[in-house]
């Protein structure tokens, strides 16, 4: 139980997945981490087919194999409310009793895999992303253990991503995190520091859907924008440009 | 080395039947004035005789979903235990088996706990409230079996937690069940045994609810 | 086919010629039909014609048959409905039924009418006859009454006399304490632990008979089957209740005599011990109103629990991988704690009672064998109590922490550690660990407390524990001078380990050697003392020019090495230093320098007495000639004599 945090890194031109990968475990051993074990997070979605009135809704079923008990849904009802839910993994075969309304879309599956560091209090996590057996991109979990607020310790994660992987990390809290705007139980809108709050695992789960959902749209559009470095930096909000983020960047200054 | 996925291990667990998917039931009633006597018997059969009998509170819901190609909908029941913080329970259960040759009812059943947000998730999956009703009264356990004397209670629509809310009978409904995986018929017998050993007092049965009409 | 050759075929007349025309054709009668001939066949059953009696006028119409059967077929021509004879047969039938039915029921029902057989004929017996002969039946009868009146006079005459107890109401008793069920004639009572969780596969079955010979058995003094070794237990115990029990328990050979877990921890070879323990002695709070029964089956329950026990053991012992395998020989096993430490767990069961065997209890562990009887009852009750789902549908089986792990998505470390138990043997060894280390800190702390007056070492131990960790709290304080200084520090006595807690909040791992923890408490009586010296020289207004824990001089150890203070006094013309070196054991140096030195003499070399002020010669001071009780009290002495030289 710590706080995660999800870093695309940006393939540069020219060179492939699994030589990324290669170089990045390669440091992180060279540097005293130790190797241990694998990891596997996959999405599923299923798309209700829409009836009149009402929009088709997605559920976003997603594994991560470090709760391994767990099977992780979000339901997007289309007008943007999301819900959650944690459950036993016995979740899965109920969804299949409901392939009647609720059709799974085969072609979107999309998993992160790859292999598990540890050093110290420290757990990183180098995925690299496949959908439909094709390679996306490379997504960089890391998770400071001793601590539950983000708060408390972007600073070093920051640091350990930007030390120990190379990675130029803004100063600002990674989007999932920043200040938002909420409805709250009566159904006002109030502001919501979101890297006060004590990290969940569920938490970890909405970053990679959130990721999961960039590459598919990516896919979709299918831009050929070099590389993906540019793109993937957007989304991320993790690249020098906080430029690109005027409002959340400016919210979290605030708080 | 490589990691199996979760839907992997899980249907690993189906195919070598590891998941306990079938429910075992047998159901009776007994009116409130015997319900003592049926207690004491209760306690001198099952396990832990020494503790007395747990009680329990919980709140049910069930939930269905119109499926677009069946007439029949999908039902799925969510229970809370009231006053305890425990996860919810969704439950599937299958149409029930009722043959001739087996001693009890078999119907297919699913358990999955998980956390509260699950009435709003079903909600917005599209389900719409069919029934809800708090049951209340006492579980025992004999081996494998599960024995529960609950007393169910209507609900006045929004007073979930109200003490003004009725029974909805005069009488207690007696559950013996258990829950295994498939192929194991043996535990029909023994639960078949169990239930001579409760006879004058509450005569255990396999309900045919097709038979009943449309009652839940 | 084109070659066949064609065969008409004609069927021979099988019906009855009707007409016959003038010009040879023949009319034939058609068939009945299905319906026709069925009526036909029904008309003929004789509905009446099934009794015995009918049968034999059925005999003797036989001829008339034929005729019967036309005036049938007339009749059947005639009536105007074919079934209507059948109809009115059938109502006659039914009459008959109804009939019938009424007398069985009147019969039945015995309010109205009583059936008797009829008699035949009446007999002709002669009357003397039978008056003789009931005569002889009431007079036996008679007989069998009055033997078992007899029978039952003397019983009772027995019982008031002799005080001897009831069969049925010790039976009565058993029952009360015991599980007993009735197998056709016989008596089974169960003593195993099953009902309380246990998996233990060997029966405990026993059975229930009635003593009926209990006299004859106790003068003879010879008996036989399984109740012997409970009325020569019982003998052994100088309980005298044989003679008032009428109930015995047979229980199964395997069961029988005394057994108990000796649990020995041994250190070196030779500290072998054949040590045999007599526990006769125990359960004597038994309650009188009990027969000698209750202790049979107490035994025997205790005999079956620790073969449980010790079966499971050897099981763990034999599966578990330890660095130093565990032995398992015969009824012993043996484990390894500590280096040339062991700890020996054997079975012991006797079946004879020789009460002549001296009963030393040498280095028998009750405490281990508590703690062992009691893990086992713990393995009995996590099996037995399974903890109940809620709500009430949730599946019955897993743990509650299981049945939060999906929801509250535990992560793999804690999934890991709910499949993790200890077995039975880790526990014990864990506890025999544990005991041995306390003992060893207990040893080292007294030993260093005896040896070392100066400072005093005061240790406190909790009184509150776990089987695995205790805790002592170490003051280290000089007399009368307490309230210049103390130093405490804090230990916890683990498994295989000490975990020390300093004052200044450094934590130290101490393995399980007494001399690293000997080597400590030495180096804390270093510091304490330098530390008490620098209080008390502020306190005489003397300057400490410096000090160290840790000078690096001499052996070197991890925990703290010889430490030093150097003092000035009020005016700085006195200085003090002082070593305190702490191997092989407490040593301390005192010097003394003074500069200026009063008696000073110019030389070409330092011409002027401020030089004199640099510093002089230190000259070591015999310190154990000073005068004073302590260390400090020596100090303060020096301190005060050094100061008052100067004024």
């Amino acid at each position: 139980m710590g706080v995660t945090v999800l870093q695309p890194y940006p393939l540069p031109e020219g060179k492939s997945g699994a030589h990324i990968i290669d170089h990045l475990a390669k440091r992180l051993l060279s540097l005293g981490a130790t190797h241990a074990g694998q990891f596997l997070v996959d999405c599923e979605t299923f798309i209700s087919t829409p009836q009149h009135g009402t929009p088709a809704r997605a559920v976003h079923v997603l594994h991560n194999s470090e709760y391994p008990a767990s099977t992780f849904s979000i339901i997007d009802n289309g007008n943007g409310k999301q819900v959650a839910l944690v459950a036993d993994s016995i979740f899965d075969l109920l969804m299949l009793k409901m392939t009647s309304t609720f059709t799974s879309k085969k072609q979107t599956k999309i998993e992160s895999r790859g292999a598990r560091f540890e050093y110290g209090d420290f757990v990183i996590k180098l995925g690299s992303v496949t959908m439909m057996e094709h390679f996306k991109g490379i997504l960089i979990e890391i998770e400071y253990r001793p601590c539950v607020t983000l708060s408390y310790c972007w600073e070093m994660i920051r640091e350990m991503l930007q030390g120990f992987l190379g990675i130029n990390v803004a100063k600002e809290y990674p989007t999932y995190f920043t200040t938002q705007t909420i409805m709250n139980a009566m159904g006002q809108q109030q502001l919501h520091a979101k890297q006060n709050d004590i990290y969940e695992p569920m938490d970890t789960v909405k970053q990679y859907l959130e990721h999961f959902t960039n590459y598919r749209k990516h896919v979709q559009i299918h831009g050929a924008m070099g590389g993906g470095a540019s793109s993937v930096g957007t989304v991320g909000g993790g690249g020098p440009g906080g430029v690109l983020l005027p409002s959340s960047v400016g919210m979290g200054g605030r708080s | 080395m490589a990691i199996s996925s979760a839907r992997e291990s899980l249907s690993h667990a189906l195919t070598n039947r590891f998941l306990p998917n079938l429910e075992y039931l047998l159901q009776g009633s007994i009116l409130d004035s015997a319900v003592e006597h049926l207690m004491h018997r209760l306690k001198g059969l099952c396990d832990n005789v020494d503790t007395s009998p747990e009680p329990f509170h919980d709140l049910e819901v069930c939930m269905s979903l119109r499926q677009s190609q069946s007439n029949q909908p999908l039902l799925l029941r969510v229970r809370r235990a009231l006053g305890r913080d425990a996860p919810f329970q969704m439950r599937y259960l299958g149409q029930p088996e009722v043959d001739i040759r087996r001693p009890t009812l078999v119907r297919s059943c699913m358990d999955c706990a998980c956390t509260n947000g699950i009435l709003d998730f079903l909600s917005e999956m599209g389900f719409r409230l069919e029934f809800e009703y708090i049951a209340k009264g006492y579980m025992f356990r004999k081996g494998r079996m599960k024995i529960t004397v609950s007393k169910l209670i209507k609900i006045v629509p929004g007073k979930q937690q109200d003490m003004a809310n009725e029974p909805i009978s005069q009488s207690y409904i007696v559950e013996l069940s258990v829950v295994a995986p498939t192929g194991q018929e043996n535990v029909g017998e023994e639960m078949r045994v169990f239930a001579e050993q409760l006879k004058p007092l509450v005569q255990l049965e396999k309900i045919d609810y097709k038979r009943l009409g449309n009652l839940p | 086919m084109s070659n066949s050759v064609n065969i008409s075929v004609e069927t021979t007349c099988e019906n009855q010629i009707r007409e016959i025309a003038y010009d040879g054709t023949e009319l034939y009668q058609p068939p009945p039909t299905l319906s026709e001939s069925l009526a036909k066949c029904a008309a003929r059953i004789d509905f009446s014609k099934t009794s015995l009696d009918n049968i034999k006028k059925e005999e003797k119409s036989a001829a008339a048959a034929a005729d019967d059967d036309n005036k049938d077929a007339n009749q059947f021509q005639e009536s105007l409905w074919p079934w209507d004879a059948v109809r009115n047969k059938l109502k006659d039938a039914y009459t008959e039924i109804c009939v019938l039915t009424d007398v069985i029921s009147i019969a039945k029902d015995k309010r109205y009418l009583v059936l008797d057989p009829l008699l035949e004929e009446p007999d002709d017996t002669k009357p003397i006859v039978q008056v003789y002969s009931r005569k002889k039946a009431i007079s036996q009868a008679a007989q069998v009454l009055l033997g078992g009146a007899e029978r039952i006079r003397n019983a009772h005459s027995e019982q008031r006399s002799r005080n001897v107890s009831d069969f049925h109401i010790e039976l009565l008793r058993l029952r009360q304490n015991w599980r007993l069920k009735k197998v056709s004639n016989a008596i089974i009572g169960d003593l195993s632990y099953r009902t309380a969780g246990s998996k233990f596969g060997m029966s405990g079955t026993f059975e229930v008979t009635k003593a009926e010979d209990a006299l004859d058995d106790e003068n003879s003094g010879n008996n036989t089957g399984g109740s012997a070794n409970s009325s020569s237990s019982s003998s052994n115990n100088g309980m005298q209740l044989k003679a008032s029990s009428a109930l015995r328990v047979i229980v199964p050979s395997e069961l029988q005599g005394v057994a108990y877990i000796k649990v020995i921890t041994q250190k070196d070879q030779e500290d072998l011990c054949t040590a045999q323990v007599n526990l006769m002695g125990h359960g004597q709070n038994l309650t009188a109103q009990v027969g000698v029964w209750q202790k049979t089956l107490e035994f025997a329950q205790n005999v079956l629990f620790c073969k449980e026990l010790f079966a499971q053991l050897a099981r763990e012992a034999i599966q578990l991988q330890a660095p130093i395998p565990h032995v398992v020989i015969g009824n012993q096993i043996r484990a390894t704690l500590l280096p040339n430490i062991q700890l020996i767990i054997s079975l012991c069961h006797s079946t004879s009672f020789d009460s002549s065997q001296p009963a030393p209890i040498n280095d028998h562990d009750h405490v281990l064998e508590h703690s062992l009887h009691q893990l086992l009852r713990e393995v009995h009750y996590k099996n037995s109590h399974h903890p109940f789902p809620h709500p009430a549908s949730a599946p019955l089986g897993p743990s509650k922490k299981r049945m939060l792990a999906g929801p509250t998505a535990a992560d793999r470390d804690a999934l890991l550690d709910m499949t993790k138990t200890q077995t039975i043997l880790e526990q014990i060894i864990a506890q025999a660990q544990h005991i041995f280390m306390r003992k060893r800190t207990q040893y080292v702390l007294d030993t260093l407390a005896r040896d070392v007056k100066d400072p005093q070492i005061v240790s406190h131990w909790n009184a509150m524990n776990s089987p695995t960790m205790s805790c002592v709290k170490i003051n280290i304080v000089t007399h009368g001078y307490d309230a210049i200084g103390r130093t405490s520090l804090v230990i916890h006595v683990k498994e295989r380990s000490l975990k020390c807690i300093c004052r200044d909040g450094r934590v130290m791992r101490l393995s399980y050697e007494p001399q690293e923890l000997r080597d400590l408490i030495l180096c804390q009586i270093n510091s304490h003392q330098i530390s008490c010296l620098v209080s008390l020289a502020r306190c005489m207004a003397w300057t400490v020019l410096s000090n160290s824990n840790h000078l690096g001089i001499g052996k070197v150890e991890p925990l703290g090495n010889a430490s030093s203070c150097l003092l000035a006094s009020p005016n700085s013309d006195r200085m003090i230093a002082v070593q305190i070196r702490c191997d092989p054991q407490i040593d301390v140096k005192v010097y003394i320098a003074r500069s200026p030195r009063q008696d000073f003499f110019p030389s070409p070399l330092v011409p002027e007495k401020f030089w004199e002020n640099l510093g002089g010669n230190f000259k070591e001071v015999r310190f154990d000639k000073i005068e004073g009780k302590s260390f400090l009290n020596k100090m303060e002495f020096l301190m005060a004599s050094l100061t008052s030289n100067t004024a």
